[in-house]
């Protein structure tokens, strides 16, 4: 049997009417908890991307020329192996390091294009037993042969990753205690729906109405309603992006220069988004739907 | 067209329901269904309707054995059967004609189907000159006709009344029952519980007499009885 679209959508947006000042409710609130998952996702991306030459623990980055001859970086490397205070290293070549920098500067592409691989250089990445030799150790290579640069500011970058760690945690916490709130709310939304149209669904089931026909005007509502939630939240997800791209710029923050959300990355968080609210909206409306209205 | 199969139903508080209730009703037949409230006229309406499944015995109804029948095929099985009730269960907010197109549209009819069939149907039942008014324009008599023409649309193979004419004066009483008549003689089976002395033992039906969940008498060409 065929399900005529016309009938849904017309019972569909007449339930969303009917019950508009509840719909509101749901919407905004599935709205706010999505903003503010997609916003701690968005964090935890920038977060990455700055400190991606930190990850694994590394305490100490040594530069070298990009035309350092192989000896001159082996050198270090048997150094390196001979100090007690290391813990482990790795080499990071030129291709490696170009990738890392095109997403670094993303947000700079006439930067971008002034750079070619040739010019970045490669790196060692160390990993200390005690992250406070970091600076020592940095000082002893930093004149060296081949040796461009050293970095050892990791006291900065784990303050960072702290401090956005704690700010996920507590958004994420209320995102969820919002979502929860939500799915509730369309939950009741749908119950009152099913609630106000008794007499019709006792004479859809008195007359032969298939379940799923009297279902799916009901959980399309809760799906509506969690997908609008989410567009907007989708909408605001972008609108944090350019905030964030404006505050790095125009303040110049030094520590925040990496902090580079990409495009892919927005568009992971917002098929995320997306994919959640219609999660809420269909959930909700499903739990409302089987106990409320068994035939 | 109906059988009943050493059904019985109790529910959790109170005696029982229907105890073991054998029962066959041929196709085209025109039958009521009395005894006092309580003695499980409704119980029964409800088991045949498949709102409700027996604690023992076996039902068939328009060829379907209802144990053996699954959940998802009920709202298919319940277009072979019409109801009607006392209280007539008309959606207030609509017109006589949406009512019954209603019935036609949440089973997937077409317009075009839906803009046919509705006025022969209400034509049939004496409306076709109140289409476009709502339940609460329309006498108690009207909206029962409104009714058996909702029911009655799919074209029933059987149509099962509970005190239809409850409501009703006894003038009204005798053109719903008219009409039901009509319905019984194209070949729909009808099953109607009644309190009504007066069109039993006029109409001179089979009558199958319940009390206290049992069957006390089942007679063709009944009357109401006694000491009710």
């Amino acid at each position: 049997m065929a399900i005529s679209v016309e009938y849904v959508v017309k019972e569909t947006a007449g339930n969303l009417w009917r019950n508009r000042l509840m719909s509101l409710a749901a919407v905004l609130t599935v709205a706010v908890s999505l903003s503010l998952v997609g916003a701690a996702l968005l964090i935890k991306q920038g977060v990455s991307t700055a400190t991606s030459q930190w990850q694994g623990g590394v305490q100490l980055l040594i530069f070298f020329n990009p035309n350092a001859p192989t000896s001159e970086k082996h050198s270090v490397a048997v150094q390196l192996k001979q100090m007690a205070e290391v813990k482990s290293f790795f080499y990071v070549d030129r291709a490696a390091s170009y990738k890392e920098f095109k997403r670094l500067m993303a947000n700079e592409p006439d930067l971008l294009n002034a750079v070619t691989q040739k010019q970045i250089p490669p790196s060692y990445r160390v990993v200390l037993k005690d992250p406070a030799e970091a600076p020592a150790l940095g000082k002893i290579f930093a004149g060296q042969p081949g040796v461009k640069t050293t970095e050892y500011n990791f006291g900065a970058i784990k303050t960072m990753l702290d401090l956005s760690s704690i700010a996920q945690a507590v958004i994420i916490a209320l995102a969820l205690v919002l979502l929860l709130s939500a799915t509730v709310l369309i939950f009741n939304v749908i119950r009152v729906g099913i609630f106000a149209r008794r007499r019709e669904v006792s004479v859809m089931k008195l007359v032969g109405a298939t379940n799923w026909f009297i279902r799916i005007p009901f959980m399309l509502e809760g799906l509506t309603q969690g997908l609008v939630g989410a567009v907007v939240a989708a909408a605001g997800v972008l609108g944090l992006q350019s905030l964030f791209n404006y505050a790095i710029n125009h303040f110049g923050v030094k520590l925040l220069s990496g902090f580079v959300v990409t495009s892919s990355d927005v568009i992971f968080t917002e098929i995320f988004v997306l994919a959640v609210g219609i999660i809420v909206g269909a959930g909700g409306s499903m739990i409302a739907v089987r106990r409320y209205l068994e035939v | 067209m109906i059988r009943l199969e050493g059904v019985s139903k109790s529910y959790k508080a109170g005696p029982m329901a229907l105890n073991d209730i054998n029962i066959d009703v041929e196709r085209g037949e025109f039958v009521f269904l009395v005894g006092s409230s309580g003695s499980g006229k409704s119980t029964l309406l409800r088991l045949l309707l498949r709102e409700e499944r027996p604690d023992v015995g076996r039902i068939w109804v328009a060829g379907k054995d209802l144990g053996q029948l699954a959940p998802w095929k009920v709202p298919y099985f319940r277009r072979n059967i019409g109801v009607i009730f006392q209280d007539f269960r008309l959606l207030p907010n609509r017109t006589a004609f949406e009512n019954v197109a209603f019935a036609l549209e949440v089973i997937g009819k077409s317009k075009k189907t839906i803009s046919v069939q509705v006025p022969q149907i209400l034509d049939l039942v004496g409306l076709s000159d109140k289409m476009g008014r709502l339940p609460s324009e329309l006498s108690g008599g009207e909206q029962q006709r409104v009714a058996i023409a909702r029911a009655f649309v799919n074209r029933p193979l059987v149509l099962l009344a509970d005190e239809p004419t409850g409501n009703l004066d006894p003038e009204t009483t005798w053109g719903v029952m008219r009409l039901l008549e009509r319905i019984n003689r194209t070949g729909t089976t009808v099953v109607m519980a009644t309190h009504d002395v007066g069109i039993v033992d006029s109409m001179r039906r089979r009558v199958i007499e319940l009390d206290h969940g049992a069957i006390q008498r089942d007679q063709s060409r009944g009357i109401y009885g006694i000491g009710v």
